[in-house]
């Protein structure tokens, strides 16, 4: 069974508990304004628009399709900055013998894996099946990062193999969810509460983004959503940053980091010690 | 006598140094101990080394006196009966530390500190207890200011343990070094708590106790000085490190050092060395003199030498057209094989008056000091030419097999690793499982730099620079080092990194 992935990160120390591999899944179903790796949300339409572009020569047409030699590649990102279409020509099928064999290579080093996206759920049948391989012979954790925007299907698939959760929530305000993400949020809250309900939920996170998520009365309304669920799950409130951001949203500052803190503060206040702060 | 006259008139030297230098200078005035003429020539076109130990040699390098014997003895030498509560344990030990002599002149060693207080732990109350290990540790600080001052804690967790990872972590000094040893015997709330310190401060590096107890057939060793694990009531009479770089360029091709080449020079530093232990114990006599000795916190018998070496990465190069240890297969096991002849070769030679290791000379990852130019530590990859995390543990683990005497290896983390101990934790049980015997961490913005097996502040090092006297001795080493060989170089790891694709 392949996926279409994006990248696979074998180091990471911020995608769940411990040190973790990621593995970063092509394509998305939402497309928020503040998308900071907007080249994982399409697949490529080989429109070629890049091929020039690259310094390395490591990009190519070839009988109309988009070819990268990742032997050539020096890594500049040129090619996703100029993508039209919100994709990348560097991601590739990958086998899940492929994902399995590294993670028992590396097992000593890790905790577990983590598989994130774009969303990595619409491929919920590749995540599922590398999941029930790793519980099989480690004792590796897994996660699932996602943006809470699955079928029925998918979240059934994954909850019996699936160690945590770790949903974004962009708004709880449906409007400004909405305005956000291209979609409001019905489906995601009824995902948030499933997973809770089976003792799966590890955490919420919110990007604050000025205009959007950055008052009280939002924040504290996540915040007693939080607090309604599985005591184990934590808020991670996340400053907004313009990095890799394509969209209009691209032009506004990081966001103020005094009123970032006095937000966390206003989430403490209902959720105490299970808020996260970013650095 | 220039020497002798520029030393007292130097401006940048504390009297201690100064007395320390003048000492030397002394001692340096005196013709080399007896060498044969190969020793002699290695020494000169800088194959060997021996590290600036001087001329007539009247001390160990490396003394770890067993301070769980004179906590329970006393010393009649010093007047000190056995201590009976913390006060007077901690009174005793500061008592001792300022009589064991070293190289430095500063104890390398303080002890396995919590099988040697947690016996009087509950002599006092907890916050008494906090107090006096807390003067405790800025007395050694400030009085014994030289950061190859090494103490250890570990492997089981102790009040004693944990109350010197909170001080520590709160002091952020380079003096005392520290070391954890580091076991499935070690709580891991405790582990978390070592870590957590040492992304704070660089401090305690994590022991491998599994494969360190077996090289020395029980827990009765210690780390000292930089990283160097060796017989606890015993020491290292002597260190000479061999230059991998220089030897390499007296040989042909690869057959040719390996065959001929290194088992020459390493027969020219056995020579060395046992020539310079001959000369303590038989010229100077320092066991006839030594009340450590005479009262049992020393036994000749535990000492051995360390024959060290250092410039693994350029050696490397040099046989394999410039091909780089970590990042290219063919150079990795070029690399294992020339440890694992240099192993077997140094382990044909036995050390005079020496019985650890069946009586044999051990051996010692050197780790390059402040003068050292374009030669890399140890069996370290050069700075800035690090590879990829596990690609680093893998082949570091596997090199470090060959050190019963000392080795180390350095992992430097983004700053907000700070965030997550548990998985950092996760990367030093994974180096541990693939045998690596003495790893340290530090973080991208610590304070404290580890320069090569000790410690310097940032803020030292800028006042060295600025011209003005600095306490700690090991901050003109560390200047010079960071100037020399690129020691802020050194590749940081990212909180995410490794492009599996």
């Amino acid at each position: 069974m392949k996926a279409t992935v994006n990248r696979i990160i074998e180091h990471s120390l911020i995608d769940g508990p411990g040190n973790r591999l990621v593995v970063f899944l092509q394509g998305c179903n939402l497309a928020c304004n503040y998308c900071h790796n907007p080249e994982t949300q399409r697949v490529c339409v080989d429109c070629g628009e890049c091929v020039a572009t690259c310094p390395a020569g490591a990009l190519s047409l070839v009988d109309g399709r988009v070819v990268h030699d990742p032997g050539r590649c020096r890594s500049c990102d040129t090619c996703l900055k100029v993508c039209p279409h919100f994709s990348s020509p560097k991601y590739r099928l990958v086998d899940v013998n492929e994902v399995h064999a590294r993670l028992l290579e590396l097992q000593d080093f890790l905790d577990g894996v983590t598989v994130s996206g774009g969303e990595c759920t619409l491929q919920h049948e590749f995540v599922a099946e590398l999941f029930r391989r790793v519980k099989a012979d480690t004792s590796l954790t897994t996660f699932i990062d996602t943006n809470g925007q699955m079928s029925q299907e998918a979240l059934e698939t994954l909850l019996p193999v699936t160690d945590g959760f770790m949903f974004d929530l962009k708004a709880l305000d449906a409007d400004k969810h909405t305005q956000l993400t291209g979609a409001d949020n019905r489906v995601i809250l009824e995902n948030i509460a499933r997973t809770s309900r089976e003792g799966h939920l590890h955490e919420v996170r919110t990007v604050i983004v000025e205009g959007f998520t950055d008052d009280e009365a939002e924040i504290t309304a996540i915040a007693r959503l939080v607090k309604g669920l599985d005591g184990r799950t934590r808020l991670r409130l996340i400053p907004f940053r313009p990095n890799g951001v394509k969209t209009e949203l691209a032009r506004l500052p990081a966001f103020d980091r005094a009123r970032y803190e006095s937000l966390c503060l206003v989430a403490e206040r209902e959720l105490g010690g299970r808020v996260v702060r970013s650095r | 006598m220039d020497k002798v006259i520029e030393l007292v008139k130097d401006r940048r030297l504390t009297y201690p140094q100064k007395r320390h230098e003048l000492a030397a200078a002394a001692e340096n005035s005196l013709p080399y101990l007896q060498v044969g003429r190969r020793v002699q020539e290695l020494m000169d076109s800088g194959v060997l080394h021996d590290l600036g130990e001087g001329h007539a040699p009247y001390r160990p390098r490396y003394i770890l006196p067993d301070y769980v014997k004179f906590i329970r003895q006393g010393s009649r030498h010093l007047d000190l009966p056995a201590p009976r509560d913390l006060y007077e344990a901690v009174n005793a030990l500061l008592i001792l530390y300022r009589n064991v002599p070293s190289v430095t002149g500063y104890p390398v060693y303080l002890g396995q500190i919590d099988d040697v207080l947690e016996g009087f732990i509950d002599t006092v109350s907890p916050a008494e207890a906090e107090r006096l290990l807390r003067m405790f540790l800025v007395n050694i600080d400030r009085t014994l200011p030289d950061a190859f001052v090494h103490m250890n804690i570990g492997p089981r967790a102790t009040a004693v343990g944990r109350l010197v990872l909170k001080l520590e972590g709160e002091l952020k000094k380079a003096v005392p070094n520290l070391s954890l040893k580091f076991s499935e015997e070690t709580p891991p709330e405790f582990a978390r708590l070592a870590v957590t310190t040492a992304l704070d401060t660089s401090k305690p590096y994590f022991v491998n106790h599994a494969e360190l107890r077996r090289v020395f057939g029980g827990d009765d060793y210690g780390i000292a000085s930089c990283y160097n694990s060796l017989k606890i009531g015993g020491g290292s009479f002597t260190l000479v490190r061999l230059n991998l770089k220089e030897a390499a360029r007296g040989a042909r091709d690869y057959d040719q050092f390996m065959a001929d080449v290194l088992p020459e020079v390493v027969d020219a530093q056995a020579e060395l060395i046992n020539a310079r232990i001959r000369f303590i114990v038989e010229e100077a006599g320092f066991f006839e003199s030594s009340f450590l000795a005479q009262e049992g916190l020393i036994d000749r018998r535990k000492f051995t030498a360390m024959a060290g070496f250092f410039g693994l990465y350029e050696g490397v190069q040099a046989f394999s057209g410039g091909r780089r240890m970590g990042h290219d297969k063919g150079a990795d096991e070029m690399a294992l094989a020339i440890m694992g002849r240099a192993h077997d070769l140094v382990k044909m030679h036995k050390t005079a008056y020496g019985k650890v290791f069946g009586g044999l000379l051990g051996v010692h990852a050197q780790s390059g000091i402040d003068t050292d130019v374009d030669v890399t530590a140890g069996v370290r990859s050069r700075i800035g030419d690090e590879p990829a995390l596990y690609d680093q543990i893998r082949l570091q683990s596997a090199l470090q097999r060959h050190f019963d005497t000392g080795v180390n290896d350095i992992y430097i983390f983004e700053a907000n690793a700070r965030d997550n101990p548990d998985g950092v934790l996760r990367i030093v049980r994974g180096a541990m499982k693939n045998g690596m015997r003495i790893m340290a961490l530090n973080t991208s913005d610590s304070e404290l730099i580890r320069i090569t097996g000790y410690l310097v502040k940032r803020c030292e090092v800028d006042r060295y620079f600025r011209g003005e006297p600095v306490r700690e001795g090991t901050v003109k080493l560390g200047a010079d080092s960071i100037k020399n060989n690129r020691t802020l170089e050194r590749r940081v790891r990212a909180v995410r990194e490794g492009d599996g694709q």
